[in-house]
């Protein structure tokens, strides 16, 4: 099978735009809300769950033929189980002051629904390869959207850019102080988990109305 | 339809796997975190000593500066100097060793370190308080370690709780509001340590104990009251040994 066919593309770019896991099913919003104060935390968190959801989704794929019907949920909550904690660990071990920042989100990684929701509706019935696109592509949906939110909140709440390092974040930028000596003020209300719902609920408008979603009435 | 000898076979097999690569995982990475977690502790008895920043950038330079600055040493209740592993003592439930951390320039006292420790809603948390040579007011608070409830609880941790220790609101008669930090003794020079108080403290002329006083957490009391209860515990075990510094300049 040729990886990159027209099927293969639907795979992942559909959960990115029309079919995005946090957009229009809304799913994994806890953790979407609560990762989204800062943008390295975005990004960090983005390549956890890629390297979770692909790994779990090529996982369970490759045994789904040898799982028996009636234990499958438990295989799937131990392989995912098994690999958040391994990025957790590696989090503690390499990028300890992300790693305490994420707090339990990491963790809860375990519980975000997108990931049991792929295992079940996609690699226990697809081979390894599409399986991973579909993990790829839906981890890129749910990282796209965290991103885009931090971003935003980051910018307007707490006035700064912050990228990933090894230590407690790098400023890329920062609004210069002239501009708050203009009278300029960061929203505080974004750093908040209110924030996060409004700024949520405008990305998930613009993106609706961009992949032309309608609900029905 | 799989039989109920090859269900247990398969699910015996998976967690064999999972559970090799999981211990296969911690073990070639714990010696990493272990520095992590021996660097996040100097590093937060550095910051409530109030130094500066851009000393505590790796763990190399935490490391370097806790050495060239940090008198570390263990005394007992009585307020004397006892031999001690001081990495291995274990804070929340020895009483007979204390470990105190002392900042030292030129063979002077700068401050001091406690580490504090106690129960909050969920966990245990633990910190660090740091004293002026005085022995009265704060010099810094910091928490490393803790279960609390994040957004809640686990504010604690936060720059803004923190900063409440040392900025007690004093007006002067010009108007203006200057900062001054909290103090844990009170005028006859007993400790009565912090109080976190909830919905905030008030500032009025008929309130004498606000300077003993600190905003709470809202939806967090039970943590604040954990913290207000082992701030005033802790520090009375080192009552002795913070009576000699402030009297004798030493222990």
């Amino acid at each position: 099978m040729e990886l990159f066919n027209s099927e293969s593309k639907k795979i992942i770019s559909d959960p990115i735009n029309v079919n995005n896991p946090i957009s229009l099913q809304v799913l994994g919003i806890c953790s979407a809300l609560a990762v989204t104060i800062r943008l390295d935390q975005a990004i960090i968190m983005t390549l956890a769950v890629v390297f979770v959801l692909c790994s779990s989704n090529v996982i369970l794929s490759l045994i789904r033929n040898y799982i028996p019907t009636r234990v499958r949920i438990v295989i799937m909550l131990s392989v995912i189980a098994s690999l958040v904690s391994v990025v957790d660990e590696l989090l503690k071990a390499y990028l300890y002051d992300m790693s305490k920042q994420l707090s339990v989100f990491v963790g809860l990684i375990i519980t975000n629904c997108i990931i049991m929701g792929r295992a079940e509706a996609f690699a226990l019935k697809h081979g390894p390869s599409k399986a991973f696109l579909d993990g790829l592509g839906n981890s890129m949906g749910y990282g796209l959207i965290i991103i885009v939110v931090s971003f935003f909140r980051e910018l307007f709440g707490a006035g700064t850019i912050t990228l990933p390092d090894g230590g407690a974040g790098y400023v890329l930028w920062r609004i210069p102080d002239s501009w708050y000596a203009a009278g300029y003020e960061n929203i505080g209300l974004l750093v908040l988990s209110p924030g996060a719902f409004i700024i949520l609920g405008l990305v998930i408008w613009i993106q609706r109305e961009f992949a032309g979603v309608e609900e029905d009435a | 339809m799989y039989s109920n000898n090859y269900t247990l076979f398969f699910v015996f097999v998976v967690t064999v796997v999972l559970g090799t690569m999981l211990s296969f995982t911690k073990d070639s990475v714990k010696d990493l975190q272990d520095q992590n977690l021996k660097a996040d502790v100097q590093k937060t008895i550095l910051r409530s000593l109030n130094f500066d920043e851009g000393l505590l950038v790796s763990n190399e330079s935490i490391e370097q500066t806790f050495k060239n600055y940090i008198d570390a040493k263990c005394v007992n209740i009585d307020g004397e100097i006892v031999n001690c592993n001081i990495e291995e003592v274990d804070i929340e439930k020895n009483e007979e060793v204390l470990p105190i951390y002392i900042r030292m320039n030129d063979d002077k006292v700068q401050g001091i370190a406690l580490p504090v420790a106690g129960k909050g809603l969920w966990s245990t948390i633990f910190g660090y308080i740091a004293l002026n040579p005085d022995t009265d007011s704060v010099l810094g608070i910091q928490f490393y370690k803790h279960g609390e409830t994040p957004g809640l609880g686990g504010e604690v941790e936060k720059q803004w709780f923190t900063d409440n220790f040392v900025n007690h609101p004093v007006k002067q008669q010009s108007g203006e509001i200057q900062y001054i930090p909290k103090r844990i003794r009170d005028n006859s020079g007993k400790i009565v340590s912090i109080k976190v108080v909830k919905g905030g403290v008030d500032y009025s002329e008929s309130n004498n104990a606000s300077i003993h006083q600190v905003d709470g957490i809202s939806g967090a009391t039970v943590t604040a009251d954990g913290v207000t209860d082992f701030l005033l515990e802790d520090l009375l075990r080192y009552e002795k040994t913070l009576d000699k510094i402030r009297d004798y300049g030493t222990i």
